[in-house]
């Protein structure tokens, strides 16, 4: 019998967010109506703090859904945190900053002060009995025990769930083992893998962090995404359908990625 | 040493490539740092003869033994063809589909030189164990790996055999002919262990153009390393941070492979990105009121496209408001 791994669909979050997609209220709904149907496990539906579309757009999102479980995605800002509440998903995912380039360049702090405004913002969701998980951003560069010290941490918490992010797609397969066995053989907490394909490597790497015990594995149709795109759904499916089982039909993938394709310029 | 042949110009017969383009493709190719350039019988006939003055080697894929007396004296630093076990000037191929096969490897254990082409599943098994194994069948040949990309795992699996200790693969532009594309193993080495750091890739932009040019398709715009979009950014979140920055979310900078970080308007963008828009057209910046009137204008504009706008649609819409602001203004 296969193992049992999970898609998480971010073709609505990380795939909208690449130049060139710009889906309405209707195309979203449509969209995720779809993966419900074809049973993802969770759909990563957008980003609450975007403004009144993406809101009403999640709203409905939410309430339509039947099999998948519905994410927001949310900075690590309490008031975007707020945002994400108020549209009662039913997981709320936090980004947090793990590389130094991430923490000492672009925002100008340190790892304590990321890890106090995390606690913070996870406090927040709890608050709301809602389900978090964190997402570790640019964790293919940095440092992996500072992952795992936090990923202890979140877990004490009440965080069940830690997306490891190749947020500017430079793993190498074996680099994803490292990272992935490191905080499974230290904490016991869920590991999600969500790979960028810039060196044309995220199926590789979605693949090798779920061999290493990566439970959840992000992915989007027609690998849409930042720069070069995301984790390819069908194409991870294919590649490992012998290995896990998904609770997905893979043809079913293409039938979907036929019917929204014209909502999709860069894939004409 | 690693060595990286590029087998381009053995998966392109169907097409026909003149002369000129052919010597174009190796020259660019050298200059991008392969070092060894495979042709077909095919290519090699259209060209007439090898190119001279590049820094590169080349080798020949022959189909048929008796090929060999015709083209020996060409200037080619191997041949390559299948099971020709022995022959010290041939590099052995074999195909092997899957790792339940690279037992059937030791019948081959003579060869000096072999090229292990397939193994497409390899990532998907233990590949660690089954690339030693490949190493212990051959422990006294130079082995070349040639990892097939069915499982879109080639690129990975070729620069894991460099990581792990091996010195020779073989890849392809753009992954031509399901192989692991050569310029994103270039790249890949490049980060990993610097591997050519100083190399000029930036003819990357006009092997991909000549790519597409003799091959009659299209790139992909989201091809990694080539495509012609992978540097754009739209999304709020993220652009102020790139421009501010790139090497917060770009793993190399892009000029590297003759491309720059450009910004384009949409849905997603936001006031910052309007205002940089505004300065890069010398349109004068404007007070946060008509900067957000423009950003509601192009964020609808985008949905409504279901894109994002161009430069020149960009500057209408602000020219647009800007005029309607003013003439506001004066009632």
């Amino acid at each position: 019998m296969k193992e049992k791994r999970h898609i998480i669909d971010t073709t609505l979050r990380d795939g909208e967010q690449g130049p060139g997609i710009a889906l309405g209220v209707e195309q979203k709904i449509m969209i995720a109506k779809l993966l419900d149907e074809l049973g993802v496990y969770e759909i990563e539906a957008g980003i609450p703090c975007l403004g009144k579309a993406e809101i009403e757009s999640l709203e409905r999102i939410i309430d339509t859904a039947t099999t998948s479980k519905i994410s927001v995605w949310s900075r690590m800002n309490k008031e975007d945190v707020k945002y994400s509440i108020a549209c009662k998903p039913d997981i709320i995912h936090i980004g947090v900053p793990v590389s130094y380039v991430q923490i000492y360049n672009k925002f100008r702090k340190n790892k304590a002060w990321v890890q106090k405004m995390i606690l913070e913002c996870v406090e927040v969701a709890l608050k709301h009995r809602t389900e978090v998980t964190v997402g570790f951003e640019d964790a293919s560069r940095a440092d992996v025990g500072f992952l795992v010290t936090l990923a202890m941490t979140l877990k004490k918490e009440g965080v069940n769930t830690i997306r490891l992010a190749d947020t500017v797609g430079v793993l190498m397969v074996q680099k994803t083992r490292e990272i992935v066995e490191s905080i499974v053989s230290n904490v016991d907490i869920d590991i999600e893998i969500h790979a960028h394909n810039d060196l044309g490597m995220a199926v590789a790497n979605s693949i090798e962090g779920a061999k290493a015990g990566a439970k959840y594995v992000d992915c989007t149709l027609f690998g849409l995404g930042e720069r070069a795109g995301n984790c390819n759904m069908y194409d991870f499916i294919y590649a490992t359908d012998s290995l896990y089982d998904y609770g997905i039909q893979k043809e079913e993938i293409r039938k979907i990625e036929n019917a929204v394709k014209d909502m999709f310029y860069c894939v004409n | 040493m690693i060595k990286i042949i590029d087998t381009t110009l053995t998966t392109l017969d169907k097409y026909l490539l003149q002369k000129s383009d052919l010597y174009e493709f190796c020259k660019l190719l050298a200059l991008i740092g392969v070092e060894y350039i495979e042709l077909s019988k095919k290519m090699y006939d259209s060209m007439g003869k090898l190119p001279e003055g590049l820094s590169c080697k080349f080798l020949l894929h022959i189909d048929n033994v008796f090929d060999l007396p015709l083209y020996e004296k060409e200037g080619f630093y191997r041949f390559i063809y299948r099971h020709a076990d022995g022959d010290v000037n041939i590099i052995s191929e074999y195909q092997v589909n899957d790792i339940r096969e690279i037992v059937q490897l030791k019948a081959h254990t003579n060869t000096s030189q072999v090229r292990i082409v397939g193994l497409d599943d390899m990532l998907c098994k233990d590949y660690v164990s089954e690339m030693n194994e490949i190493r212990k069948i051959f422990k006294r040949s130079e082995i070349n790996f040639c990892p097939e990309n069915t499982y879109k795992c080639a690129t990975a699996l070729a620069v894991q055999w460099i990581l792990s200790g091996g010195k020779s693969i073989t890849t392809s532009f753009c992954g031509s002919g399901n192989k692991a594309s050569t310029e994103e193993v270039i790249m890949a080495l490049r980060l990993a262990i610097r591997h050519k750091p100083n190399r000029d890739l930036s003819v990357l932009r006009e092997l991909a153009a000549l790519f597409e040019q003799v091959t009659g398709t299209a790139i992909n715009s989201k091809k990694s390393i080539i495509g012609k979009d992978i540097f754009k950014i739209e999304a709020g979140i993220h652009a102020d941070a790139v421009l501010k920055n790139p090497a917060t979310y770009e793993a190399y900078d892009p000029s590297i492979v003759g491309g720059m970080t450009t910004l384009v308007l949409g849905k997603h963008s936001g006031r910052n990105a309007v205002r940089r828009k505004l300065l890069e057209h010398s349109i004068p910046i404007q007070d946060n009121f008509t900067i957000e009137k423009i950003l509601k204008y192009v964020q609808g504009y985008s949905i409504q496209n279901s894109r994002s706008l161009t430069d020149e649609e960009f500057v209408r819409i602000a020219r647009g408001v800007i005029m309607n602001e003013r003439k506001k203004a004066h009632y």
